[in-house]
């Protein structure tokens, strides 16, 4: 394997998105997340009046963010970043304080009742690491997730982000977040 | 040819693997089983085939410690494309829902009581063949009735039925598309795929494609759409997914589509826009239709419809004009209103006049691939006619179908004779037909009633005794082949044993076969029914290859234009394609559709219209605690206009009262919808214990559907029934 820097990140194409839940279903199956907590989550925006009218879809989860406040305020060190971007929790070493889920300002951690630790989305990084996509992009029905790494010029995310318009949501907290958004 | 559109993730994954694979027309169908994916030592991946739809997408299945943890898609079935939706994601939890049905029961209370007793699968197969036995003995065979869904092992339980010596065999098509299917099939002699992958304009009639059900053709549509390659006209009196993914949408008054498409064909033949040399070349009536759409212009339509003239003109033109790829959108359950077929037909004939017939991003006939038969003892015919006389009522029908609603008015007469035993295989009649009260009424006339299924769905609540089959994770079934302009053979097997006491089908048709007598005709292992399926496959080493990738899909291009030669002919009456139909006339119906304009509610009620939501299939996985996240309980669509004048706010339970029962839900007050309509989503208000997350929770809108059906088809017409809403 080559050691050249990786920093791994998720283009999503909201416009195609079609609210299915199957990248919700595949998150729950494979990192066996429990009824009634979530790792990723679609959100809706339905606004005009009859017949006026227009919904809005915007698919999130963790952003695993260059500058993550979770790990900043984490007081045993349990949230941590990989060298590829990718932003864990050790659970050995959490402590289910639960300021993570305060800071974090996309709401995307939940604490795990019967572990006592605090979860979120690890852009499945045991698949990525055998060379596999995140479940959720895998699955996704119409196409709106692009995975891969911002670092290798000949990744489709690469491609994505240097020919089309995107945004970031919450930039303002300086956190960096690595979910892009094609307009 | 031209270049054929190829989806973004496709065009990723396949120029990762090869350069240039792009350029092809094929879809691409990678490998799973790449270099690099290998299980950790101690899981298995099983290739399979998921039941949770109609679609059969293909999973892999990752298996640790003999329990399924995870499907995965398979990216070589050109049917599923590399996707899971969520429903198929949610299969493991068919096969682990603690609520599931654990070993065979036989009801000790009253019907629909819940009193069961747990039985040895011997005493569930003695007590069932000893009550058909003593129908049979009193009534004969045909007082029998065999219903059943679409699924791999359904032939089984069909074939049951024939040998024990009843006619009587009620398949879902009616209650579905049959309106679709007899209308492409009076207009083409058979029923084509529609390829929108290559199209560039399409037009849908409520066919709600982005959000009632998730296939290729959902994952073609948004593709094309979202990347302006496509454009798409969706008519909806609902605010849907798909209405705010299209680039149009017009909410069109219910049940008045027909005056749009005649209006449509009207401009079109007007203006001389029609495909003249295909015309010619290939259809037979076209005189006639010119003549019979002369009265349907767009300001009579827009009377009918309310969408403007000048947009009927415009969109009639922008259709024709991107002809050969654009389509009208056949769509799935297609049993709306009582003139369906008519309506199915105007779209199968403007379809046809633009020449969209056999072309690229038009409407294709299925590629199909050859299959072995396994060789069984044949039976006698059944003797007696049909019970629901599909012959006299529905004349062009599909014999082997039956006519759902026709068939119980018939069973609760009594006439032309009874029917006192009901075998159903995966299928929710409780749900599935309008009018709960009168299939209740239908089930209290039965001396027995028995039920094979994976869940205990109401009506295996209301039987005597259920036969708890095997999920399909726990299955081996026969091999289907899926005819189309991609066409693949999948296979299903099994991943894990079962886990409680349950059996496939074939092994349920067995038990009941060896105690009726009728072992000599189900003398088989499903491994030697595969087996021989598998000899006429054309695959080399098919058995060795379909155990390994559990599909395969004939590669090459797809073949469009085969039937365009001058010496085909259509399996029709003349040959051809047939826009004025000889035999629609000689049945006694119209040989172009002709349009009455359907009888509109009255101010005090509105239109009850249904839908689905690709979380659930019909009345199923509503109980599947991965899905029901989602929607826990359904409600009752309202505009804010009449819900103001009836004091209804959001969140308000309400009663919902048709002429034969009704319901109550919370009221959802949304913009969403026409202001003369509500909606309801189907799957909910269960009767049923076991079903415990949706037992009780919101309604089920069989309670307030009123019977109607197509005159034609005899499709169930759901989108019949006006109902009274009030604060509860």
């Amino acid at each position: 394997m080559a050691m050249k820097k990786k920093r791994y990140a998720l283009v999503l194409d909201s416009r195609k998105c079609i609210n299915c839940k199957a990248c919700a279903v595949a998150c729950k199956a494979e990192n066996q997340v429990p009824v009634g907590n979530t790792r990723n989550w679609i959100n809706e925006a339905r606004q005009g009046e009859y017949p006026k009218l227009r919904i809005d879809f915007e698919p999130e989860q963790c952003h695993h963010c260059e500058h993550p406040s979770c790990a900043r305020v984490c007081p045993t060190g349990a949230t941590w970043m990989r060298k590829d971007g990718v932003v864990l929790v050790n659970y050995d070493d959490c402590i289910g304080c639960r300021y993570c889920m305060v800071a974090c300002p996309y709401d995307a951690r939940y604490f795990h009742e019967e572990s006592g630790t605090v979860h979120k989305c690890t852009l499945c990084s045991h698949r990525v690491d055998k060379g596999d996509l995140p479940a959720c992009v895998e699955t996704c029905p119409s196409k709106v997730r692009v995975f891969g790494d911002l670092e290798d010029p000949t990744s489709r995310v690469h491609e994505l982000l240097a020919t089309r318009r995107y945004r970031v949501k919450e930039p303002q907290t300086g956190n960096g977040p690595q979910l892009y958004y094609l307009l | 040819m031209g270049t054929i559109r190829m989806d973004r993730r496709l065009f990723l994954k396949a120029a990762g693997a090869t350069a240039g694979a792009a350029a092809t027309t094929q879809v691409a169908c990678l490998s799973y089983f790449k270099k690099g994916r290998s299980a950790a030592a101690e899981n298995r991946e099983v290739p399979t085939t998921c039941e949770l739809c109609p679609n059969k997408c293909s999973a892999i299945a990752v298996v640790e410690a003999g329990v399924v943890k995870k499907l995965n898609p398979n990216p070589e079935n050109p049917k599923s494309r590399d996707m899971l939706c969520a429903r198929g994601n949610a299969a493991i939890k068919q096969v682990y829902d603690p609520d599931r049905i654990k070993k065979p029961m036989i009801r000790m209370g009253a019907r629909g009581e819940g009193k069961w007793k747990e039985v040895s699968w011997d005493d569930a197969f003695d007590f069932a063949a000893k009550k058909l036995s003593e129908v049979k003995d009193k009534y004969g065979p045909q007082a029998s009735l065999w219903s059943s869904t679409e699924g791999f092992q359904e032939i089984f339980f069909k074939n049951l039925g024939l040998a024990f010596g009843s006619p009587n065999l009620v398949r879902h098509p009616t209650l579905c598309l049959a309106s679709v299917n007899l209308a492409y099939s009076a207009t083409f002699g058979t029923v084509p795929s529609f390829d929108l992958l290559n199209s560039k304009f399409v037009i849908m009639s409520g066919a709600n494609r982005f959000e009632s059900i998730i296939t290729p053709d959902t994952m073609d549509l948004i593709g094309g759409v979202m990347e302006r390659k496509a454009k798409l006209i969706y008519l909806d009196p609902r605010f849907t997914v798909t209405a705010a993914k299209a680039d149009e949408w017009y909410p069109i008054k219910p049940g008045t589509d027909l005056a749009f498409i005649l209006a449509m064909i009207h401009v079109i033949i007007k203006e001389n826009r029609q495909s003249k040399d295909f015309v010619a070349a290939y259809t037979t009536g076209f005189d006639e239709l010119a003549e019979h759409v002369k009265q349907y212009t767009p300001e009579w339509a827009e009377k009918e419809t309310e969408i403007p003239a000048k947009d009927i003109t415009r969109l009639a033109r922008e259709f024709a004009d991107a002809a050969p790829r654009s389509l009208y959108y056949a769509g799935r359950r297609s049993s709306w209103y009582q003139n369906d077929f008519q309506m199915r037909r105007a779209q199968a004939i403007l379809n046809a006049i633009i020449g969209n017939w056999d072309q690229v991003g038009g409407m294709v006939p299925n590629a199909k691939l050859p299959k072995g038969e396994f060789l069984f003892m044949p039976w006698d015919e059944p003797k007696a006619p049909r019970v629901d006389e599909i012959e006299k009522n529905f004349p062009l029908a599909a014999k082997g179908d039956g006519v759902y609603l026709k068939l119980r008015e018939n069973v609760l007469s009594g006439k032309p004779y009874p029917i006192k035993a009901w075998m159903v295989y995966k299928q929710d009649p409780m749900n599935a037909l309008p009018d709960q009260a009168k299939t209740l009424k239908m089930i209290e006339g039965m001396d027995f009633i028995g039920v094979i299924d994976v869940a205990m769905s109401d009506m295996a609540w209301y039987a005597d005794v259920v036969f708890p089959e095997s999920a399909y994770l726990e299955r081996t079934d026969p091999v289907e082949v899926m005819a189309g302009i991609w066409p693949a053979v999948v296979y299903r097997q099994q991943v894990v044993k079962p886990i409680h006491d349950t059996k496939p089908n074939l092994e349920i048709v067995q038990g009941l076969a060896k105690r009726l007598g009728l072992s000599d005709y189900f003398d088989y292992t499903i491994e030697q029914w595969v087996e021989a399926e598998f000899k006429e496959l054309p695959i080399p080493m098919a058995m060795e290859h379909m155990k390994k990738h559990g599909v395969w899909a004939a590669s090459g291009k797809p073949t469009y234009g085969k039937t365009l030669t001058p010496d085909f002919r259509f399996v029709t009456k003349t040959g051809r394609i047939e826009l004025f139909s000889q035999r629609l006339q000689e049945a006694g119906y119209d040989p172009l559709p002709a349009y009455t304009a359907p009888v509109q509610p009255p101010d005090d009620r509105f239109r009850l219209i249904l839908g689905r939501v690709g979380y659930f299939t019909h009345a199923n996985q509503t109980n599947n605690v991965w899905l029901n996240e989602f929607m826990k309980e359904n409600d009752l669509w309202i505009n804010p206009k009449p819900a103001e004048r009836l004091g209804i706010r959001n969140g308000a339970t309400v009663e919902v009262a048709s002429s034969v029962g009704k319901v109550r839900l919370k009221a959802r007050v949304t913009e969403e919808i026409r202001p003369d309509c509500v909606f309801m989503l189907h799957g909910f208000g269960k009767k049923s214990k076991m079903q415990s997350l949706v037992y009780n929770v919101g309604a089920s809108d069989a309670v307030i559907l009123e019977t109607a059906w197509d005159k034609v088809s005899g499709n169930a017409a759901f989108h019949e029934t006006f109902v009274k809403v009030a604060n509860a």
